[in-house]
């Protein structure tokens, strides 16, 4: 009888087996945040390296799978095994197979432990021969009037990005181009690095633990409060790319996403002067006006530096061009069409492919994230879910700054329409 | 006085009692748990070697701190304690209560004034500035160097216990020797921990020049 | 002579007289039904209460887990808030880990090592009650904590003023099983002690404390056991795998636990008494929570698998009807793997920023501790190689063991390798692993066992067909959860996200994964229903069902209280099978008969001593929460601990002896021996 069952299980087995193949597609394998499609060195070490130890896998499974099937189909009991004297030998085992299959056991791990040894230190820190292709006085073009945009000190040295985490959103500075925190021109949740350059990456948290992970450039390394991690990445294809925090780091962890934004060095540069350019003037009388005057009045200049509007914010993520980057709120509010954007990646088959910051989206994003205080009504009258429960924005409840919910501050839908309409003009 | 007394008459498996041997296994994790507090201290103190900062906001050095004849004093005390309770294991083996009470005494006096040397060293300590909360020393100090006072603290009582219950006449024969000898074990491996202690917090900051961490007081200025 | 003839009814326990102890006071000795179990020193007794308390939180735990899978079917989806998710998959691993195998695991050393190495009862029985009872009032607390979440999601505590001056407020924890600091401890300089996280990481750091004493006090004890209680001819080689394994996994608990205590006393010293162990404003290194944890964490997945690999080397040899192929190198790799257990705990944070240095050490270790690990599947397939398989529901879980554990540890090869890993840890590739190893390994080992031992234990055999149903609804289910997570993992989606977003490409296989978890928790209640089924109304079955190989099975099914009428004396490795089928008898000591068995009294004791664990445990959150007056329930549950003790201490071993039944199979009379 129970051969019966065995062979409907085998069946079973191999038709699952070929139920995940027929799953396995290349859109399968080519999602978001797929690490089985790499695109840069860094990440296509660490996938060849998976590659070797899935390969090693499944020639024992099939080997030691094998021959346990076999050993359960042959060695069943069979009628009359009942009448056969019991087999009352001990078994102490065959010293010969024993060595033999410890030493051959130990001979499979060494063909992964090699390639694990020389990728560990290569994924370390920027190789040696990745820095002269990707020294700044090589690639990073001079803008007319001098080197102003990085000390001369750091010429000879690979592109560096701080990367800040904090619950829950990724804040990304540039210290050699003078785009820091400090000197109010820091980017939040999207980080824009150039093409085929090998970039070092500091990590650095402000709170709790968090993860910095593109699973197409490369594996994940930690942000440690008290500690200086670092690692470095590559691109070697322009697009938009999908990075999350991986370690659990509170109530938020599932929205604390960012972006890369890889393009062409010479545009780099111009992003890093945009990047410097304060915002423009409001339209007097316009919404964005009202919406400026509320942004002030609200306290949101207590965190939020908009340059050449307000200076003063440091904690929260600089707004001075919002409108320009296509996700908000720790990247979980995407600014783009939701419809042309899946069928951009449908008809070219890469992820990576971006359709533009469409501003009706980007609209509904802010007037969404600003008033869903969990204490605010929405149009509909009806209460309005968090956003993100436990962002600072609304709860905060330490250090010196409340937040807009334990300040019981609450928006009339006008009111957010005008800020949604001002933060529309920081481009 | 085990659960087992019928079993101790017939020989366990490897001849030691269950109680003995029980004893040395929790010996052996208590290792671990000492060994993992002390590691904490010395890591941190790689890490900071500085020392601390008190409520005035002046730098302080460990050996500021420390008062190391004191110190020595009282480890030599627990030290005196293990040979007392040596001699009072020896003595309920040979079924000397009076010997053993005599000696037994002597290990609370001497655990006693450890205890008092510990209650003074933190005041002491405390009132310098060094506090649980204004350090990464202070927790690691405090926490390491009380959870041993507990430990002796805890030995302490153990023995008065027995002290008042060899009164009673039940503490004798080979069970009473017996858990005269367990109560020994566990006082002499406090005893050794206090002197990996002595030794790794207190004595190696006085190791070269500026202390083993290499940032403290010239040991000539203090 | 058949041979267990011997074993004749003898007198129950109430005709005796009744004891009284040094104080005056009775002991529970005449107890019968609920005062007996709550009194009970009997190993078996105590076992059994194991196993029924892990399987109950087990279906708690499962029901988390639903709770989980539900969520995630489907993209952007809100069926629990992003709190309560975190609190769920906290609360799911940790009632898995501690409350479900664990005790489980400790259900079948309770009920086992004693029997398979010949003796009454383990060394210290009362000190095994208390280690039930440390372990029953640790779970409560942990789950208490739900208790509170519910009670503050009603509005219960609204009013007070305590609740009013909360910052966070979650009551149960939503700290993740690991609880790294800082999220569980504190930041903010000279002692402000400001966190992160609420009063839910309090009741997790006292309740996981509580249940590690008990832990440890049940490892001594089994230790104790299996080295001075072995019967006379039963040296260490000819000890069955399982009590082997148990006497591993004994070791390591009382090596590893010590970290996590001390871990957890410096992280409650941040949160009570603004310490700066792991606070990184301070200068403390969060870093260092994560060496303390799986310095205990890493040894604790052995602790988990090593029992259930136990399990399994007895499995095997009864239904293969062939003796274990090369116990000695079996029993060696156990050792083996305990030992590297120690060795390997930083694979866990390969993405902490080592340094290249550390990271490929712990990743050659990590590849190292494949090497026994392997050694025992092949010793499994060498001990099926030539037998006769008889298929029984025990055989058919063990043989899904070596299974679904040989695909969970090739998954484990993938990420001993750091940088493969750097893709892998953190994403549900990790948790299709863990799953693989904990629950296709260990708890189909762990069922296999249930399976195995369960006529031994109640006389009664499960019903077969329904037992294959079940088995069958698990192995399928499991897989149809877990294994879509490999690819889940690969694609990117992190673990411990309460939801993910449309468009990521996760959306079809997190639906079957959902899918696969309500037909596994199908499987799960037939398993275990069936068990409860049978426990009362199974069909009655004979001494020896499986023609076992061990000492136990030579005994009566149920087994009587003082398990061996006269102590056996051992020959051979697999005694009994010998016994049956070959040259060398199980002989019988001549241990002072006609003085009778000795059993240990009762005792309410060691239940009280474990009340005042009850006590601190719902002290120590309390005062968290700002509760006024909290602190005396910590200072009474000090007392009430140090009450139990010392009465215990005062009330002796007590104990009375049972008349050896006589050889001729009359019932003797029994008598009491004052002591």
């Amino acid at each position: 009888m129970f051969s019966r069952i065995l062979s409907r299980v085998g069946l079973l087995a191999a038709l699952s087996l070929a139920f995940i193949m027929a799953g396995c597609s290349k859109e399968e394998l080519t999602v978001r945040q797929s690490t089985m499609d790499p695109k840069g060195p860094v990440a296509q070490v660490q996938f060849d390296v998976f590659m070797d130890t899935v390969w090693l896998v499944v020639v024992l499974f099939a080997l030691v799978g094998g021959l346990m099937v076999y050993a359960v189909i042959k060695f069943r009991s069979r009628p009359g095994d009942e009448n056969k004297p019991a087999i009352v030998e001990d078994g102490h085992g065959n010293p010969l197979i024993e060595i033999g299959l410890i030493t051959a056991s130990i001979g499979a791990l060494v063909i992964i432990a090699i390639p694990t040894l020389s990728a560990i230190w290569y994924t370390d820190d920027v190789p040696v021969e990745a820095i002269p292709t990707s020294k700044l006085s090589v690639w990073y073009p001079r803008v007319e009037g001098g080197r102003e945009n990085y000390a001369q000190t750091v010429e000879e040295q690979v592109l560096e990005v701080d990367v800040i985490g904090k619950q829950w959103w990724f804040r990304f500075e540039y210290p050699q181009l003078g785009l820091t925190n400090d000197a109010k021109h820091s980017v939040p949740n999207e980080l824009v690095i150039p093409k085929g350059k090998a970039v070092r990456i500091n990590l650095r948290s402000e709170d709790v633990i968090h993860s910095f992970w593109v699973p197409k450039i490369a594996g994940k390394v930690d942000l440690m409060p008290g500690r200086k991690n670092h690692m470095w990445i590559q691109a070697d294809q322009t697009g938009h790319y999908y990075g999350q925090c991986a370690e659990f780091c509170g109530d938020s962890h599932a929205y604390m996403l960012f972006r890369v934004e890889v393009v062409e060095p010479a545009e780099f540069a111009k992003w890093v002067e945009k990047q410097k350019s304060p915002a423009a003037a409001v339209a007097v009388g316009s919404p964005a006006e009202k919406g400026k005057a509320l942004f002030a009045a609200k306290s949101c200049v207590m965190c939020h530096n908009v340059g050449g509007h307000f200076g003063a914010g440091a904690f929260g993520p600089d707004l001075t061009h919002v409108a320009s980057r296509k996700s908000l709120a720790g990247a979980w509010l995407d600014n783009r069409d939701a419809v042309k954007q899946r069928a951009l990646e449908k008809s070219t088959g890469n992820t990576e492919n971006s359709v533009p910051v469409d501003p009706a989206t980007l609209k509904a994003n802010l007037v969404k994230w600003i008033g869903s205080s969990g204490v605010a009504h929405g149009a509909d009258g009806k209460m309005t879910k968090d956003v993100k429960p436990g962002n600072r924005m609304h709860y905060y409840k330490m250090f010196n700054v409340a937040g807009l919910r334990e300040t019981n501050q609450q928006f009339t839908a006008e009111e957010l329409d005008h800020l949604a309409e001002y933060l529309l003009t920081l481009k | 006085m085990s659960d087992t007394a019928a079993a101790h008459e017939a020989p366990t498996s490897t001849g030691i009692d269950h109680k003995k041997l029980i004893m040395w296994l929790f010996l052996a994790s208590d290792c671990m748990f000492f060994g993992t507090l002390i590691s904490t201290h010395l890591l941190y103190r790689k890490l900071f070697p500085a020392g601390f900062t008190d409520a005035e906001g002046h730098q302080r050095f460990i050996q500021d701190l420390f008062s190391i004849e004191l110190t020595s004093f009282s480890t030599f005390i627990l030290l005196m304690s293990s040979f007392l309770m040596a001699l009072a294991v020896s003595a309920m083996h040979k079924g000397q209560l009076k010997s053993f009470r005599r000696n037994v005494l002597g290990v609370i006096i001497f655990g006693l004034i450890f205890l008092g040397c510990q209650v003074f060293e933190f005041t002491h300590f405390y009132h310098k500035g060094l506090t649980i909360q204004n350090s990464v020393l202070g927790s690691t100090f405090y926490v390491l160097t009380g959870t041993h006072g507990t430990h002796v603290a805890i030995g302490v009582l153990w023995l008065i216990l027995l002290y008042f219950y060899s009164f009673t006449g039940k503490l004798g024969g080979h069970m009473g020797a017996l858990d005269v000898e367990v109560a020994g074990l566990y006082w002499h491996f406090v005893d050794i921990v206090w002197i990996i202690i002595f030794t790794a917090v207190y004595l190696v900051e006085y190791l070269g020049p500026y202390g083993i961490w290499g940032s403290g007081l010239p040991a000539v200025v203090k | 002579m058949s041979h267990d003839s011997h074993h004749a009814p003898v007198a129950c326990k109430t005709e005796l007289a009744p004891e009284r102890s040094d104080l005056g006071l009775y002991r529970p000795d005449r107890a019968t039904g609920l005062i007996d179990w709550l009194t009970t020193v009997d190993h078996k007794k105590i076992g059994i209460m194991y196993g029924a308390f892990a399987m109950l939180y087990f279906l708690i735990g499962g029901v988390e887990a639903l709770a989980i899978r539900t969520q995630l079917a489907r993209p952007d989806n809100d069926f629990v808030t992003a709190r309560m998710y975190n609190q769920l998959f906290t609360m799911h691993g940790t009632t898995m880990i501690f409350l479900g195998v664990m005790p489980l695991s400790a259900a079948f050393f309770n009920f086992l090592v004693p029997l398979q190495v010949g003796a009454r009862d383990v060394a210290f029985p009362r000190l095994n009650a208390f280690s039930l009872w440390t372990f029953v009032f640790g779970a409560f607390v942990l789950n208490a904590s739900w208790l509170f979440e519910f009670g503050h999601l009603a509005g219960w505590f609204d009013s007070f003023a305590w609740h009013k001056a909360l910052v966070y407020t979650d009551f149960a924890p939503a700290n993740g099983w690991f609880s790294y600091a800082p999220l569980s401890g504190t930041f903010g300089a000279n002692g402000q002690a400001l966190r992160f996280t609420g009063v839910g990481t309090d009741f997790w750091i006292i309740g996981i404390q509580i249940l590690g004493i008990a832990s440890l006090a049940a490892s001594f004890n089994f230790i104790c056991t299996i080295i001075n209680m072995r019967a006379k001819g039963m040296t260490m080689m000819r000890l069955p795998v399982f009590t082997w394994m148990t006497l591993v996994t004994s070791v390591l608990i009382i090596l590893a636990f010590p970290a996590i205590t001390v871990a957890l006393i410096e992280l409650m010293f941040d949160r009570a008494f603004g310490a700066n162990f792991f606070n990184p404003s301070a200068g403390g290194q969060p870093v260092l929570w994560q060496h303390l944890f799986w310095i205990f964490g890493h040894p604790e997945v052995y602790i988990l698998v090593l029992p259930a690999m136990g399990i399994v080397s007895e499995v095997l040899p009864t239904f293969t009807g062939k003796s274990l192929f090369g116990y000695p190198i079996i029993v060696f790799s156990g050792a083996v793997i305990g030992f590297l257990g120690f060795a390997v705990w930083s694979h866990h944070m390969f993405t902490t920023g080592l340094g290249p240095v550390p990271t490929a050490a712990f990743s050659l270790l990590t590849m190292a501790i494949a090497v026994p690990t392997g050694v025992k599947i092949f010793n499994w397939l060498g001990t099926i190689w030539g037998g006769r398989i008889r298929f029984t529901p025990p055989m058919v879980l063990a043989l899904g063991f070596i299974w679904m554990f040989m695909c969970g540890g090739f998954s484990g090869v993938m990420h001993s390798s750091a940088p493969a890993d750097s893709q892998q840890q953190d994403s549900y590739f990790v948790i299709a692993h863990f799953h693989y190893v904990l629950l296709g390994g260990v708890l189909l080992g762990l069922m296999a066992g249930l399976y195995f031992w369960f006529p031994k234990i109640f006389g009664r055999m499960p019903n077969a067909p329904v037992a294959y149903l079940g088995s069958a609804l698990v192995i399928l289910g499991f897989n149809l959860a877990f294994g879509p997570m490999h690819y889940l993992g690969l694609a990117g989606q992190p673990r411990r996200t309460h939801t993910y977003h449309a468009g990521n490409g996760w959306e079809t296989w997190n639906f079957v994964a959902t899918i696969g978890a309500y037909v596994l928790g199908i499987g799960v209640v037939l398993v275990f229903g069936n068990l409860v089924w049978t426990a009362f109304r199974g069909k009655k079955c004979g001494n020896d069902p499986w023609d076992g190989r061990t000492l136990e099975w030579s005994l009566p099914s149920p087994v009587p209280e003082y398990n061996f009428a006269q102590a056996p004396v051992v020959a051979t490795r697999d005694a009994f099978f010998e016994h049956k089928h070959g040259a060398k008898k199980i002989g019988l000591e001549n241990d002072g008969g006609e003085a009778g068995v000795h059993m240990p009294s009762q005792s309410w004791m060691p239940m009280l001593a474990s009340a005042g664990f009850l006590f601190i445990g719902f002290g120590m959150p309390m005062m968290a929460m700002g509760i006024p007056h909290a602190g005396w329930l910590v200072i009474s549950g000090l007392g009430v601990l140090f009450l139990g003790i010392w009465l215990w201490a005062l009330e002796g071993p007590g104990g009375y002896m049972l008349k050896t039944p006589a050889p001729s199979g009359a019932p003797a009379p029994a008598e009491t021996v004052a002591h």
